[in-house]
């Protein structure tokens, strides 16, 4: 059962690899918009599925990263890569001090006050005529889908470590504990503040990381676009459909839902609305704790 | 503008904020609920009311009592059909129902924008204004803080005197308090939902009076809600009108003095700071 599991990681790899040099350019956008959306998603499941915090507005951090690689290529001529990567340092680095503000709510309204987070920081930008306001920041004209579309598959790869690490890492079990009971944990000497807002900057390195090759990939970023809370109902969505909290949910729902979105999005926003939102109320009554669980406890069951 | 003309129209604003922030503290105080959609309620109610104007020509005050029997009846039915089949937790604390009410609320935008289109509708009823020197007052808002008022009174009087009033004001209190006294939980939870809905239904019948509406605005008048129901502190009724007021005038305000793209980030920021500042509310005791 593991050496197929991984026979088929590694064949699945090697595809994802030479995909690029083969296959024409709607299937190449198509498998990195899927891989955009999958590492948001773990990015979103780290905070919220690992730590329990449930975010709405985890897309500041992707917005963030954009808007700071777009800074750093116009500004100061830097390498788009170098500048992605700084980009996603930026708000890992910002997600710190926003992290140990917001951190100290709790629920209903972490999960409000990140949304308006992500609100308050696309009126400011949108309000901002050194970020291009409304319209969006321009990069300089040429770009290349498939130096991005390495860029995001690293990341998303190294997305998908990181979680592997985390839930079986001391770290990993410190969320966790903290998510099922955080006075608990406290008391069981866990440094709830420092380990979640650890997860906090994981999450949104990830989002920066993957918000920074986005505006390359489109040469341009406008804070509809950067700050959508449609990226935040995605994330959502798919992880929950995968499994929340699991390490391979993000993946499995994320995979799943990217075609459906793709299809919906562009013939049919309203559509889109209609299935996404219902689907997430409907996954949460009839498969509350995702695929991934549920099809590991069917083979748990067939192996008894 | 003068300062008094931008305090009344705040003051008039906050009125049908304080009406829509009731709803939201109903359900969050009885069932521990966010609802999300709440705000989604209040903008369908509105472009509703909206289209009966348009092409029927029937006056807000007659769509109003139909407003409100129908808020009723669908805020029942999600809860009698989607949160009470909820199975549990998926992560932690009130996280599935917080979730719920997310995917609910971008399901009725998609719905609002199928039915109505994305243009921005309003009820031009009563255009005309009172004027107290050189101060007017728009007979559209008059009627709006007037109605949402007796509204509120109205709710506040059930709550109080009513034996299901008091059933609602006890769960919200001690939900196993209220299980032994003989209440049924149940009941009082569909219910409360249904009054909740009732009136975001009847608040949204009003602001069409007010506002120039599309189906994607519903998330502002969440927040709304939401930050009305915080800086007043939850389960709090008379906080409700304080925090309403108070974010009536910061509408007004801001969009005068700072202009409207920005004052759009102010019910957030308020949200924000109240909650994390003062988390009991500005009236409230602290609540665990």
């Amino acid at each position: 059962m593991r050496k197929l599991a991984v026979a088929a990681a590694s064949l699945a790899l090697i595809l994802l690899v030479v995909a690029p040099l083969r296959l024409n350019g709607y299937f190449v956008n198509l498998i990195y918009i899927t891989m955009v959306y999958v590492g948001l998603a773990y990015g979103w499941n780290i905070i919220s599925g690992y730590a329990g915090y449930f975010s709405f507005g985890q897309i500041t951090f992707f917005g963030i990263g954009a808007y700071a690689t777009g800074f750093l290529i116009n500004g100061l001529h830097w390498y788009w890569m170098v500048a992605a990567l700084a980009g996603g340092i930026v708000a890992l680095v910002l997600a710190g001090p926003l992290g140990y503000v917001m951190l100290r709510l709790r629920g209903p309204f972490f999960a409000m006050g990140m949304f308006g987070m992500a609100q308050t920081v696309r009126v400011l930008i949108t309000a901002t005529p050194a970020t291009g306001a409304g319209a969006g920041l321009f990069l300089p004209p040429g770009s290349d889908v498939t130096s991005v579309y390495y860029w995001t598959l690293a990341v998303t790869l190294g997305a998908i470590a990181l979680t592997l690490w985390i839930d079986g890492s001391a770290f990993g079990l410190r969320l966790q504990a903290l998510r099922e009971d955080e006075q608990v944990a406290g008391t069981l000497a866990v440094n709830v503040t420092r380990e979640k807002i650890v997860a906090f900057m994981l999450s949104a390195l990830i989002a920066g990381l993957i918000g920074g090759g986005f505006i390359y990939f489109l040469n341009y970023i406008e804070p509809d676009a950067a700050f959508s809370s449609r990226l935040d109902l995605q994330s959502v969505v798919m992880t929950v459909l995968g499994g929340v909290g699991t390490v391979w949910g993000p993946l499995v729902g994320g995979v799943v839902m990217t075609q459906i979105a793709e299809a919906l999005w562009a013939r049919y926003p309203q559509g889109y609305l209609i299935v996404f939102g219902g689907l997430l109320v409907a996954l949460l009554i009839l498969l509350p704790r995702g695929i991934v669980p549920a099809v590991r406890a069917r083979f748990a069951a067939a192996d008894e | 503008m003068h300062v008094v003309q931008l305090v009344v129209n705040g003051l008039l604003l906050g009125g049908v904020f304080a009406l829509s922030a009731l709803g939201f503290n109903i359900i969050f105080g009885v069932m521990r609920v966010v609802n999300l959609a709440h705000g989604d309620i209040v903008v369908l109610a509105a472009l509703l009311c909206a289209y009966e104007f348009g092409t029927l020509g029937f006056n807000p005050l007659i769509v109003l009592p139909a407003a409100i029997a129908g808020g009723f009846v669908a805020g029942a039915a999600i809860y009698a059909f989607l949160l009470r089949r909820l199975p549990g937790e998926i992560a932690s604390g009130e996280a599935s129902s917080l979730t719920l009410t997310f995917g609910l609320s971008f399901f009725l935008v998609g719905s609002g924008l199928a039915i109505f289109g994305g243009t921005f509708r309003s009820v031009p009823f009563l255009t005309g204004a009172l004027y107290v020197g050189a101060i007017s007052v728009p007979e559209a808002k008059l009627l709006a803080f007037v109605t949402a008022l007796i509204l509120a009174l109205l709710l506040g009087a059930f709550l109080r005197f009513t034996p299901v009033g008091c059933a609602i004001r006890a769960t919200s209190q001690h939900v196993e308090g209220a299980l032994a006294c003989g209440v049924d939980i149940d009941r009082v939870k569909t219910l409360s939902f249904g009054l909740g809905t009732a009136v975001a239904a009847a608040a949204g019948t009003l602001l069409s009076m007010i506002y120039d509406l599309s189906p994607q605005m519903g998330v502002e008048f969440t927040v709304n809600a939401f930050a009305v129901v915080v800086i007043g502190g939850l389960g709090n009724y008379a906080g409700c009108f304080l925090g309403a007021m108070i974010l009536g005038l910061a509408d007004e305000l801001t969009s005068y003095y700072i202009g409207a793209n920005l004052a759009e980030a102010a019910p957030y920021v308020l949200f924000i700071l109240v909650s994390l500042l003062r988390p009991s509310g500005l009236l409230g005791r602290r609540v665990t």
